[in-house]
């Protein structure tokens, strides 16, 4: 390309109209031509600058909290992943308690308060095929808000909340009179207290989650609509292929919301709890999938147990 | 930060020294806050990414809803401009501009790429209602920096004291993303002219906003 030819381009170069070719060869000429380079910087700083004229517009703030949630968790996803250490390593247990102020240890002993692996929201981004739903359009409420879902322990059973409560109860009577530990164990034990609320309450709609073929329940969704809690049990789940985790969605009439992603314990039961504020008209169903490790914007995968609402 | 890939449609071109002070970073503070956010992302921070999209997320949500005019692309626009900052941030320079600048760089070619998308799939045709005359000089804009007001208004201005075929070939190269021979056949203009108006409406506009490059670190 001639000096010529580049400068001729440089405007549409800068204004990213221009073919590929005609871009990589313009900027190659543009790299070492002392008249065409500091030209194409300036126009292309000039076309960057033309976006600080949009017109303020403004976003919805759900929407973009669950983007902004969602990026964060792609970040510390893609980060955890990485094969290159990183500092410091992620501990799950405050990462979650982070998101939801769920999740504590236990300090004396360094018991944990809940076993299992625990797993992070995954986005949901467009709705698609295995649910036998209305097709919702593309990026909806759902896409937003799902990463506000959050779900923060897996992997014990549902009786283990009880279990774990009366045994935290007997280690606070044990316990030594140091500050530190008696407040971990007591706020730990609150939290099974809103737990077991929560399961418990009036306003608590359960959804049976089965699949087909087997004559029992293999899971159970019940939504506290009034404390806006999800909790999850799952029980006898195979393990996920290779690769594959399982994802839950929150099935509404034009969306389908992921809410996060686990692997079940060795026996394969699963517990999860979320905090997520929905209409209380608005669930149609809820059903696990399984997906690629890391979760699916949308459901992509074999349905593993489903429940309408 | 190291230059192993810049990022798309960004300023590869030396610049002159006393160019390479921070660009303006209009109406959420100095761009060395962005450049330290920047260098916290390098190094995975993902708080960092968070720090960075409040700062940035209603001006490229604005662009590239102005572009698309559709809120649901211009929300995956967003979250994509954004993942790509986080996966790229290493190809940022700061020599090059302001952080801002390189995230609505990035937008608008996100932006621009759903545009053309678009038009191959004929669901979508360039109609004209795009427009530097759509963008009011009274926006609402909470933040009302003066700053950000100044820009705005010396931009304005700027394109205001180009002719009207000069204008019209610049908003259809940036609004659609057209190419200069479509420009020229959507025009009925030759191509040499519809580049000529391109470049001299690029050179008018550079003089009046060559201030907002080296502006406050």
């Amino acid at each position: 390309m001639t000096h010529e030819e580049a400068f001729s381009e440089l405007s549409a170069v800068a204004l990213d109209t221009a073919s590929a070719d005609v871009a990589n060869a313009v900027r190659a000429h543009a790299a070492a031509c002392p008249e065409c380079g500091p030209e194409l910087a300036a126009m292309e700083h000039t076309v960057a600058l033309l976006g600080e004229l949009a017109p303020a517009a403004q976003i919805n703030r759900g929407r973009s909290a669950g983007i902004r949630s969602r990026l964060l968790m792609r970040a510390r996803s893609e980060r955890e992943s990485r094969s290159a250490p990183v500092p410091g390593p992620p501990d799950i247990a405050r990462g979650v308690a982070s998101l939801t102020g769920q999740g504590q240890r236990i300090t004396p002993n360094a018991q944990r308060v809940v076993t299992g692996e625990s797993r992070r929201v995954t986005p949901a981004q467009a709705p698609s095929v295995p649910f036998d739903v209305v097709p919702a359009r593309r990026g909806v409420n759902w896409y937003a808000i799902a990463a506000t879902v959050a779900l923060v322990i897996t992997g014990a059973q549902l009786f283990r909340v009880t279990s774990d409560r009366e045994r935290m109860r007997s280690q606070l009577a044990q316990v030594d009179t140091t500050k530190s530990p008696v407040d971990s164990l007591t706020l730990a034990l609150s939290q099974k207290d809103s737990m077991i609320a929560a399961m418990t309450g009036p306003d608590v709609k359960v959804v049976a989650l089965t699949n087909q073929g087997a004559r029992q329940p293999l899971g159970r969704m019940m939504w506290n609509r009034s404390s806006n809690d999800w909790i999850m049990v799952a029980y006898n789940l195979r393990q996920p292929k290779p690769g594959m985790t399982y994802q839950v969605w929150l099935v509404t009439a034009d969306s389908k919301i992921s809410a996060g992603t686990f692997h079940p314990d060795a026996k394969g039961n699963t517990f999860m709890h979320a905090k997520y504020a929905m209409d209380r008209n608005a669930l149609r169903a809820v059903a696990i999938t399984e997906e690629p490790e890391g979760g699916m914007p949308s459901p992509t995968g074999p349905m593993v147990v489903a429940g309408a609402a | 930060m190291t230059s192993e890939s810049p990022a798309p449609g960004y300023i590869r071109s030396p610049m002159n020294p006393s160019e390479r002070a921070q660009s303006y970073s209009p109406e959420n503070g100095s761009n060395a806050e962005d450049v330290a956010l920047m260098r916290r992302i390098v190094e995975a921070d993902e708080t960092a990414l968070g720090a960075l999209y409040d700062r940035w997320v209603r001006s490229l949500y604005s662009l590239v809803l102005h572009l698309l005019k559709d809120p649901d692309e211009a929300e995956d626009v967003v979250e994509e401009t954004f993942w790509q900052a986080w996966r790229k941030a290493s190809s940022y320079e700061p020599s090059r501009g302001a952080v801002s600048t390189w995230l609505l760089t990035i937008g608008r070619r996100k932006a621009l790429d759903r545009l053309r998308a678009r038009k191959r799939s004929k669901e979508d045709t360039v109609t004209g209602e795009h427009g530097f005359a759509d963008m009011p000089s009274t926006a609402p804009d909470p933040s009302s920096e003066v700053e950000s007001a100044e820009l705005r208004e010396q931009i304005r201005a700027a394109l205001n004291e180009l002719p009207d075929e000069q204008r019209e070939v610049l908003e259809l190269g940036y609004f659609t993303g057209l190419s200069q021979s479509e420009i020229a056949e959507a025009t009925g203009q030759p191509l040499g002219t519809v580049k000529t108006r391109m470049r001299l409406a690029m050179q008018k506009l550079r003089e009046p906003l060559a201030m907002y490059r080296g502006v406050r670190e």
